[in-house]
C-alpha cells in the first residue's frame, strides 16, 4: 500500500540491518566528512549512525544538499518545499549531484546506483528515495512527464472536455498545465461577451489530474492496475476561487494524495496562474478500483520531454533527469 | 601575414604576483627562493624552492585554500582546480585586465587558449589513494578533471567561456614555449585573432621532488646561492610553480582596441635532439637548430640579436649544452649578445618556464632593460665566450630570443621585437 506517500509518519517495523556499532573513530571520520555542514546535520548523522532511526535521515540529507548549494540560494532550502527542484531551483548540476550522493553514501553508509539517481528531480524525490533505501522499502516510481497525446490516450475523459495539456506524475504528486485557449465551447455563454473560465470546470481539471495520478502514479497491488473505467467523482470540500481566469491564462495545476484507501482516494489540489493563486480545493475525493494487469491495455511509454503548451522553450529546455557528465 | 603582438600579461610567480612587482624584481635581480617547510625532513636533501607568496594550497580540498582577497572564486569553480589551476585563473584575470579585454573579446570563436602544465601529481595521488582506500564508487567525481594533465585547459576554457581554439601542450619544460609558438602560428595564419597562452605548475612537493631521483635538483640550503646558471659552482635546478598568462593579438585587434603592446613576436622555430630521453645533446645541436630556424623565419640575422633569455636551469649538463649552442649560432656575435637566465631569480618552472620567461622578455622590451645573471660569480669555463652580464643593463633591446628545452630533447626558440 502507499508507503511512499505516508512513509515519513510510519515508524520502522524492522530495519533491514541492525546498525553497526558506532566507534569513536567513526565519529572523527563523520565530523571530518561533514565539516562544512551545519552542526545540526552532524548531530542528526551521529544519531542516525548510533540508532539507525530513519527519522534523522531527512535532516542529514537536507544538510548535505545545503552545503553544496551556493550560499545565496540556501534560503530556499530553509522552508524546504518538497517540490523544490534540484536543477532549476537550486542550481545543482549533475556533477554536484554526484558530490552529494558520495557524501550521503559515506555518511549514511549506503550505496546508491547510477540508474536510481536519474529519477531524482526534487528535494522530495531525494528524501523519499533515501528514506525508502534506509527502510529497505521498494523505491517509489519516478516522476513521469506525460505529453498531451499520452494524456489523451490514457484518460477516460476526452476532448473537448479534457483540461490538461501536459502533466508530470510521481508517486507523491501530480502537476499539470492547461492553457485557456478561448475556443472552449462553454466560453461562448460563460459569460455573455465576457469569457471567464467556470470555477466548476477548474475543479473538473483538478479532478482530471487526480484521475491521471491514479492511472499513472498511484501504488497498486501486485498484478493489478487501476481501471480507467472505474474512477468517479464522489465529493469535494473547502473549494475557493481566488482569481478570475480568462483566455490566454496558463493554469498550473497540482494535486497531492492525502488519503488512499480502496475504493476512495482523497486529494488536495490547487491552481495557480503564474505566481497568483486561482483555486484551492482542500479535498477532492474519487472512487477507484483495480483490474488485472494482463487485461488492461498496455500504456504507451511516456516520453521524457513534453512539448510545451506553446511549444514553449520553457518545457523543451527542461533538463533531462540527472545524468553523469561524461564528456571525457 | 598578420603581425602578432603581446598585449597583456598576468603573473603568479615566485618573484611577484603582479606585473609591477615582477618588473621590479627582474630589474633589481631579487630572487623568490625560500626554505620550503615540507622539505625540512632528514630524508629530503633538497631544501629550497621558489615559493608562491600569499597563496596556500597545501590541502587536497580547494575549499581550504587561501588566496588574495581581490580574487573572488566560487566553490563551483574551485572544486575542479588543481593548485596550478588556481594560480592560472588568477593570472588570467590579471592578463585580461592588463590587455583591457571586454568579456566579448575573451569569449568568441576568434579567441583561443593554449595551456601547459604537468597536471597535478599531488591531487592525482590524493584521488588515486582515495580510490584504493574507500572504493571505486566513492572517489571524487571531479578528481579526474582536477588532476590529470589537461586540468589547466579544462578549467580555464570552461571558466572563461573560451570558444576558439584550445588544447594543452605536453613537452615537459618546453611545453608553454610550444604553446606560444603554435598560438603565434594560429594568429599569423589568420585562424584566430587573439590567443591566451598559459603556463602553470603546482610547484609543491609532488611536482618537484620526483626530480630528486634524477639528481637534477640543487641541494643548496642557502636560498641566495641555490640557483646559479652558468656558474662553475652550480649544482642543479631549484623548482618553482605558479602561472603566467600572455595575451597575443593580431595587429588589427591592437589597432581596433587602441592598446599599447609589450612586444611583437616575429616568429619561432623548433628542432629536436633525437639523442636522449632526459639528457640534452652535449653540443646543443637541437637547441642551435631551433634558434637558427627561428631567426631565419623571423628574417633576423644573429648579429641583430641584442639579448637571449636562456633556458639554462643551473644543471651541470644542460647549461654547457646551451652555451655551446649559443656559440655555434652567434659565432663572432656571441661575445656581444647579452645572455642571461632568469631562472637564477625564479627557479625552474617546468611547463611554466617558457611562458614565464617569454613574459619577462616582453617586460624587458617594454621597460627598456636587460636582466642580468643573478648569483653568477665564477663562470663555468665551458660557458666562456658568451656575454653574461652580472647586473641589469639599462638599455633598450630591439631583438630578443627566448630558448626553451624539454625532455626528449625538444627545443623551441622564439624571437621577440620591441613594439613599434
Amino acid at each position: 500500500m502507499p508507503d511512499a506517500v505516508a512513509s515519513h509518519s510510519v515508524a520502522p517495523k524492522s530495519l533491514p540491518t541492525a546498525p553497526k556499532p558506532f566507534a569513536p573513530e567513526d565519529e572523527v571520520a563523520l565530523r571530518e566528512a561533514l565539516k562544512r555542514c551545519s552542526p545540526s546535520t552532524f548531530e542528526a548523522a551521529v544519531q542516525f549512525r548510533k540508532t539507525g532511526n530513519p527519522e534523522h535521515v531527512p535532516a542529514v540529507v537536507i544538510g548535505i544538499i545545503e552545503r553544496f548549494v551556493e550560499p545565496d540560494l540556501r534560503m530556499k532550502l530553509k522552508d524546504a518545499d518538497d517540490d523544490l527542484r534540484l536543477i532549476e531551483d537550486l542550481g545543482i548540476d549533475s556533477l554536484t549531484m554526484m558530490e552529494i550522493v558520495i557524501l550521503v553514501e559515506d555518511v549514511l553508509q549506503m550505496t546508491i546506483n547510477n540508474d536510481e539517481l536519474r529519477n531524482l528531480r526534487t528535494v522530495g524525490d531525494v528524501k523519499t528515495f533515501i528514506d525508502c533505501k534506509i527502510r529497505g522499502l521498494p523505491l517509489p516510481k519516478p516522476t513521469k512527464f506525460i505529453p498531451i497525446e499520452h494524456v489523451a490516450a490514457v484518460m477516460p475523459v476526452q476532448p473537448p472536455f479534457l483540461f490538461l495539456n501536459e502533466a508530470s506524475v510521481s508517486s507523491t504528486a501530480a502537476n499539470g498545465k492547461y492553457k485557456i485557449s478561448g475556443q472552449e465551447f462553454f466560453l461562448q455563454g460563460h459569460f455573455k461577451d465576457n469569457p471567464v473560465m467556470p470555477a466548476s470546470i477548474m475543479l473538473e481539471a483538478l479532478g482530471q489530474l487526480a484521475v491521471l495520478y491514479l492511472l499513472e502514479g498511484a501504488p497498486t497491488e501486485p498484478g493489478k492496475v487501476v481501471s480507467a473505467q472505474m474512477i468517479f467523482f464522489t465529493g469535494c470540500e473547502g473549494v475557493r476561487a481566488h482569481r478570475i481566469c480568462k483566455p490566454g491564462d496558463i493554469l498550473t495545476l497540482s494535486i497531492k494524495p492525502k488519503r488512499m484507501k480502496m475504493p476512495l482516494a482523497t486529494f488536495e489540489g490547487s491552481i495557480r496562474v503564474g505566481q497568483e493563486k486561482a483555486v484551492i480545493a482542500e479535498e477532492i475525493t474519487l472512487t477507484y478500483g483495480f483490474v488485472d494487469a494482463a487485461t488492461a491495455p498496455v500504456p504507451i511509454e511516456a516520453v521524457g520531454h513534453a512539448a510545451g503548451i506553446n511549444g514553449s522553450a520553457e518545457s523543451s529546455s527542461t533538463p533531462a533527469p540527472l545524468r553523469a557528465a561524461i564528456n571525457a | 601575414m598578420p603581425r602578432v603582438f603581446i598585449t597583456g600579461l598576468g603573473f603568479v610567480t615566485s618573484i611577484g604576483n603582479d606585473a609591477p612587482t615582477v618588473t621590479r624584481h627582474l630589474r633589481d635581480l631579487r630572487h623568490g627562493f625560500e626554505i620550503y617547510p615540507p622539505f625540512q625532513k632528514p630524508d629530503i636533501p633538497v631544501k629550497v624552492i621558489g615559493t608562491i607568496k600569499d597563496f596556500t594550497t597545501d590541502s587536497p580540498d580547494p575549499e581550504d585554500w587561501t588566496f588574495p582577497a581581490r580574487y573572488k572564486l566560487k566553490r563551483e569553480l574551485l572544486r575542479t582546480m588543481a593548485p596550478n589551476g588556481l594560480f592560472a585563473h588568477c593570472a588570467m584575470l590579471q592578463a585580461i585586465e592588463d590587455a583591457r579585454l571586454a568579456e566579448s573579446d575573451v569569449s568568441n570563436s576568434e579567441t583561443g587558449l593554449y595551456a601547459a602544465s604537468a597536471g597535478s601529481p599531488y591531487l592525482l595521488h590524493h584521488h588515486h589513494d582515495r580510490l584504493v582506500k574507500v572504493g571505486v564508487m566513492r572517489c571524487s567525481p571531479l578528481g579526474i578533471v582536477a588532476s590529470i594533465a589537461g586540468t589547466l585547459n579544462f578549467n580555464l576554457i570552461a571558466a572563461f567561456k573560451i570558444n576558439g581554439a584550445s588544447c594543452g601542450f605536453s613537452s615537459a619544460c618546453a611545453s608553454s614555449a610550444h604553446a606560444l609558438g603554435y598560438a603565434y602560428d594560429d594568429i599569423a595564419l589568420g585562424r584566430q585573432k587573439r590567443m591566451f597562452i598559459v603556463g602553470a605548475e603546482d610547484g609543491n612537493v609532488d611536482a618537484i621532488l620526483p626530480f630528486a631521483g634524477m639528481r637534477t635538483l640543487s641541494l643548496q640550503t642557502d636560498p641566495n646561492l641555490a640557483s646559479r646558471p652558468f656558474d662553475a659552482a652550480r649544482d642543479g635546478f631549484v623548482g618553482t610553480g605558479g602561472s603566467v598568462v600572455l595575451v597575443l593579438e593580431n595587429e588589427e585587434e591592437v589597432a581596433r582596441r587602441g592598446v599599447k603592446p609589450y612586444a611583437e613576436i616575429l616568429d619561432w622555430g623548433q628542432a629536436s635532439d633525437g639523442w636522449n630521453v632526459a639528457i640534452s645533446h652535449p653540443e646543443g645541436n637541437g637547441s642551435a637548430a631551433a634558434m637558427t630556424k627561428a631567426l631565419k623565419a623571423a628574417r633576423v640575422s644573429p648579429a641583430e640579436v641584442d639579448y637571449v633569455n636562456a633556458h639554462a636551469t643551473s644543471t651541470l649538463i644542460g647549461d654547457v649544452s646551451e652555451a655551446r649552442a649559443l656559440r655555434s649560432v652567434f659565432k663572432e656575435s656571441a661575445a656581444r649578445v647579452a645572455v642571461s637566465s632568469t631562472k637564477a631569480l625564479t627557479g625552474h618552472g617546468l611547463s611554466l618556464a617558457g611562458a614565464m620567461e617569454s613574459a619577462f622578455c616582453a617586460v624587458a622590451l617594454r621597460e627598456g632593460f636587460i636582466p642580468g645573471n643573478a648569483h653568477l660569480t665564477q663562470v663555468d669555463p665551458e660557458c666562456e665566450g658568451l656575454n653574461l652580464p652580472r647586473t641589469t643593463e639599462n638599455r633598450q633591446a630591439n631583438i630578443v630570443v627566448k630558448n626553451s628545452s624539454g625532455f626528449g630533447g625538444a627545443n623551441v626558440a622564439l624571437v621577440f621585437k620591441r613594439a613599434t
